[in-house]
């Protein structure tokens, strides 16, 4: 094949702005977009809610400068200030921008854009689409991308950057529909491969193929990942499948209720009650259950998330993906009844670390949206702030990568990495035997992380989680695939993707243990306080030599001191 | 074999799941698996693959990512309907079986095989182009990012029920004309298309209904309904194809290529004393008010533009013809109406 300009690894909406971008500034480049899944299925399919931008359709006063505010404390003064003026800069103009290129936003009386309240925001500056946000965004992406004539190569699997030293010659993956591994010699490549919050597994509310392989394929060729212990929990999972109620249902007015029939958020935040930011969402609905007043079930401990008063009308028309996915999981009518809800993990704020334009410490090697860590969100991402980062940054990263490319003159791949590369894979296949089964790996991964590095974290249970994550990797070496075709094996692309959480999980595990304090999204019960003078630092992981180095990097501050976050 | 999905103490049933199972690289000739599990209530026909995969049968191969009805990645035919099997409860297949305790599990139709339940998407992403399904903006690219288009809720309510679709196929899968036509637009590729073509913002109206109306396009559609039964989002489908085929002839005439061969055709079934109301007409499963209510102003539409007069009184009185007549008459008028005022 010959080589590319541009490699981006990965079809969500991240990876298709980057593709778009990059095209538009030079298109004369060579560029391939390589997904494990036809790109219209990614993740971002499934963001409900919504992307802030400060567009003031709704509140005629909100102003960019409100919304980095916003962002910034959100963030518990943990995201890196020049990076959070890129991103709320940038966001009318994006929103505006898929506007004029089809994507069908929710109206405003007026004929703009309608926009909703989202947690932790000051203003109502989500611009939303009913309940299918990042559906209608990815469609429309894809369909440009289509319109455009982006070269894709979908159901590819990518397995491993290709190092020349510590330099990048491209990437290796595999193709689905043949199990062929195959070379993509490339002058730079773009990592947009979503987040890994998936390694929480039934706990988590994440697609199954969110398991963090461009982290971990960056991690395993020696670039740092940066605050890995980030990881937010989002307040409302189904109980029985972790599977989410977004924000919206509470941006409507849905009430959090707890068995004595108490809205508890009252205790917690007076003033936003449930529209308070995800992280003391989620702790206080933790706490409820903890201190006994949640409900109990065979599935688990939850509360209720009633949207009865809303009435038919509203929940209809506003909220009609939330009542099908609770009617078909949980078979509850919200309509009639109160969903059954618990924290599930749901984001992942640590991840590739980059600059503002995407690129990583490895020439020719960028990164952006979820893998990516820039940092935007900090300890504590905003609800409608995600969908905007991949946005605003998948665009930088393809525009910077277009303008870079002719810088690097990468050597051809060899063709013996690849047989090696293959070897590798086929020596995990074997039809028989006794071996460890996959599933039970993933499944006690995520088990001893949602136990262990959960929400309330602390030093002992910590390094339980350690030596758990260790020895499950431990025994992943006797893990078999027994698919031993070539056709689709999707037997071996679990594998692949299991060994990519347990890589990162540890890079979790450590980094929390690590950080002694309690910030967003990360609480230590044994240091409950915020610890500006030790801690407001990133934290990075850094793989040398096999081994997990750690490290850390300052935070860019700008106009906003560090303060106290309340809500 | 039977092992359990142990979860809850609830009720459990021992299920088949008899799955069809294909492996291009060693196998001639399909073949059908069984598989005894023991389900309780509340579990989907995806997680129960998922079961089987991880403590049976490691090989048996299907697509799922988001498991909540949301990427359109497992559609497959359970019981011989196509749908997510990510949101198909077992329980509720267990009432459609042929043979009791035994659920079918077969990949999409119409779309080339991979492997056991995996089936090639690319011919649909291939249409979707050759369709330009995507919208071709009236504003420079130059000029982007600056001023939002103002669209009214009237115009999102036109294609926001379409916006709806996932591409999981499941309509392809079940497209009567597809089965005999590979080459066929397809159900999903006509919601797309008539999607764009009512979007205020695009450009590119006419070049895409130029293709719409040519061989393989929308008037091969036998308005079977299959489509919009199996619709795993409920789209009303069909509105979309009615609609592109209204604005064929509003824009293009009734005597458009092909087109007008399928629309004389079609007439003339309800000038054969209304054999299309019984045969043809999806009554069965919409009932006859509503398919008159979505069949009959076109209809009418196309009579009074050939100026041909209404068809004569209708032989066989049903009940549901003696609607019909009584329908197609204040319809004629309507229309009568609506032309005079037009000319004024
Ligand atoms: C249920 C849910 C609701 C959400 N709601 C909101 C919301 O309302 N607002 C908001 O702002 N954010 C929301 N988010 C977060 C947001 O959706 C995600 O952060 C964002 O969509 C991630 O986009 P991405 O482009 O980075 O990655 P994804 O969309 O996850 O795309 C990743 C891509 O990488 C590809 N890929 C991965 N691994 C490989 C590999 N090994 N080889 C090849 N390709 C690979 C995949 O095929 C996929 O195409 C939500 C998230 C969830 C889970
Ligand atoms: S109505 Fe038309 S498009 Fe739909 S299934 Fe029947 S033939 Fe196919
Ligand atoms: S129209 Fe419905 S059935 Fe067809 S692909 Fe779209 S969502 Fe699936
Ligand atoms: S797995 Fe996504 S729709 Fe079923």
């Amino acid at each position: 094949m010959k080589p590319f300009d541009i490699v981006i690894v990965g079809g969500g909406g991240a990876g298709l702005y980057a593709a778009m971008e990059a095209m538009k500034t030079n298109p004369a480049l060579n560029i391939a977009v390589l997904s494990k899944v036809y790109p219209n299925r990614s993740h971002t399919s499934a963001a409900q809610g919504g992307a802030n931008a400060a567009l003031g359709n709704k509140a005629k006063d909100d102003t960019v400068e409100m919304h980095i505010f916003d962002t910034i404390k959100g963030s518990d003064y943990l995201a890196d200030q020049d990076a959070v003026d890129v991103l709320c800069s940038e966001a009318p103009k994006i929103i505006r921008e898929l506007e004029n290129i089809g994507t069908p936003w929710s109206r405003m009386e007026d004929n703009t854009i309608a926009q909703r309240p989202f947690g932790g925001a000051g203003r109502p500056r989500c611009c939303y689409c009913a309940d299918k946000t990042g559906h209608t965004i990815l469609q429309t992406l894809y369909e440009q991308c289509l319109k455009k004539g982006v070269l894709f190569f979908n159901e590819y699997f990518a397995l491993n950057l290709s190092l020349n030293g510590s330099r990048s010659r491209g990437l290796i993956a595999m193709n689905m529909k043949t199990g062929k591994v195959e070379a993509f010699t490339a002058k730079t490549v773009i990592f947009a491969t979503g987040g890994y919050a998936k390694m929480y597994w039934n706990r988590s509310s994440n697609a199954a193929g969110n398991t963090g392989d461009g982290q971990a394929i960056a991690y395993r060729a020696g670039i740092p990942m940066k605050d890995m212990e980030f990881v937010q929990f989002h307040p409302t999972g189904l109980r029985k499948s972790g599977l989410l109620v977004t924000e919206g249902a509470r941006g409507e007015g849905g009430y959090l209720v707890n068995k004595d029939g108490e809205r508890f958020m009252s205790r917690y935040a007076p003033e936003k009650m449930e529209l308070g930011p995800r992280d003391l969402v989620s702790r206080s609905i933790e706490t409820e259950i903890l201190q006994g007043r949640g409900f109990d079930s065979p599935a688990g401990k939850y509360v209720h998330l009633d949207l009865r008063h809303l009435g038919a009308d509203l929940i209809l028309s506003r909220l009609p993906q939330i009542r099908e996915m609770s009617l078909n999981f949980e078979g509850v009518d919200p309509i009639n009844e109160p969903i059954p809800v618990r924290p599930t993990a749901h984001y992942s704020m640590g991840g590739i670390d980059t600059d503002n334009f995407g690129r990583t410490v490895m020439d020719g090697v960028y990164a952006a949206g979820e893998c990516a860590c820039v940092s935007v969100h900090g300890a504590n991402r905003l609800g409608g702030n995600s969908l905007l980062d991949i946005l605003v940054f998948g665009r930088i990263a393809g525009h910077t990568a277009a303008e870079e490319a002719g810088k690097f003159q990468p050597g051809m791949i060899p063709e013996s990495e690849v047989k090696e590369c293959m070897d590798e894979l086929r020596s995990k296949m074997q039809r028989s035997g006794h071996y460890e089964r996959y599933g039970a790996l993933r499944e006690e991964l995520g088990q001893t992380l949602a136990i262990n590095v959960g929400i309330y974290r602390e030093s002992s249970l910590l390094k339980k989680g350690i030596e758990d994550i260790s020895e499950l990797q431990e025994r992943f070496t006797k893990v078999r695939v027994t698919d031993t075709s070539d056709v689709f094996n999707t037997n071996l692309m679990q594998v692949l993707e299991l060994k990519n959480m347990l890589d990162l999980a540890e890079t979790v595990a450590v980094g929390a243990l690590a950080r002694e304090e309690s910030r967003g999204s990360h609480t230590r019960i044994d240091f409950p306080q915020r610890d500006d003078e030790a801690w407001h630092k990133h934290t990075l992981a850094t793989l040398v030599d096999r081994k997990l180095i750690a490290g850390e990097k300052p935070v860019t501050m700008g106009r906003y001191e560090l303060q106290e976050r309340t809500y | 074999m039977t092992v359990s999905i142990d979860q809850q103490q609830e009720p459990k049933r021992d299920v088949t799941f008899r799955v069809f199972r294909f492996n291009p690289q060693v196998d001639s000739k399909s073949y059908f698996d069984d598989y005894t599990i023991s389900v309780e209530r509340g579990i989907t026909v995806l997680r129960s693959l998922n079961y089987i995969k991880e403590h049976v049968d490691a090989s048996l191969s299907f697509r799922a990512f988001c498991q909540a009805g949301i990427c359109g990645s497992c559609a497959m035919r359970v019981n011989g309907l196509s749908k997510l099997a990510c949101t198909a409860q077992v329980w509720d297949e267990l009432a459609k079986c042929r043979e009791p305790g035994i659920i079918k599990v077969e990949p999409l139709r119409s779309l080339p095989m991979i492997k056991d339940l995996i089936v090639d998407m690319d011919p649909l992403v291939s249409k979707m182009t050759h369709y330009s399904n995507w919208i071709d903006s009236t504003m420079p690219e130059a000029e982007m990012g600056r001023k939002e288009f103002l669209i009214s809720e009237e115009e999102f309510e036109r294609y926001d029920k379409a916006t709806d679709c996932i591409l999981c196929a499941s309509c392809v899968s079940e497209c009567s004309i597809l089965r005999a036509n590979k080459e066929y637009v397809s159900p999903a590729v006509l919601l797309k298309s008539y999607r764009m073509n009512v979007d205020s913002r695009d450009s590119i109206h006419d070049l895409r209904l130029s293709e719409l109306v040519k061989d393989h396009g929308v008037w091969d559609c036998t308005h079977c309904y299959r489509c919009q039964e199996s619709c795993v989002k409920s789209i009303p489908i069909m509105e979309a194809i009615h609609g592109i085929r209204e604005d064929a002839i509003a824009s293009r005439g009734a005597k458009d290529t092909s087109g007008a061969k399928h629309a004389e055709a079609f007439m003339e079934d309800i000038e054969k004393k209304g054999k299309l109301v019984e045969a043809t007409l999806p009554i069965r499963t919409n009932g006859i008010v509503w398919t008159l209510k979505n069949l009959l102003p076109m209809a009418v539409k196309m009579i009074m533009k050939r100026r041909t007069p209404p068809p004569p009184p209708l032989v066989k009185s049903s009940k549901g013809i003696k609607i019909f007549r009584t329908m197609f008459r204040e319809m004629s008028e309507h229309v009568k109406e609506d032309q005079k005022s037009h000319k004024k």
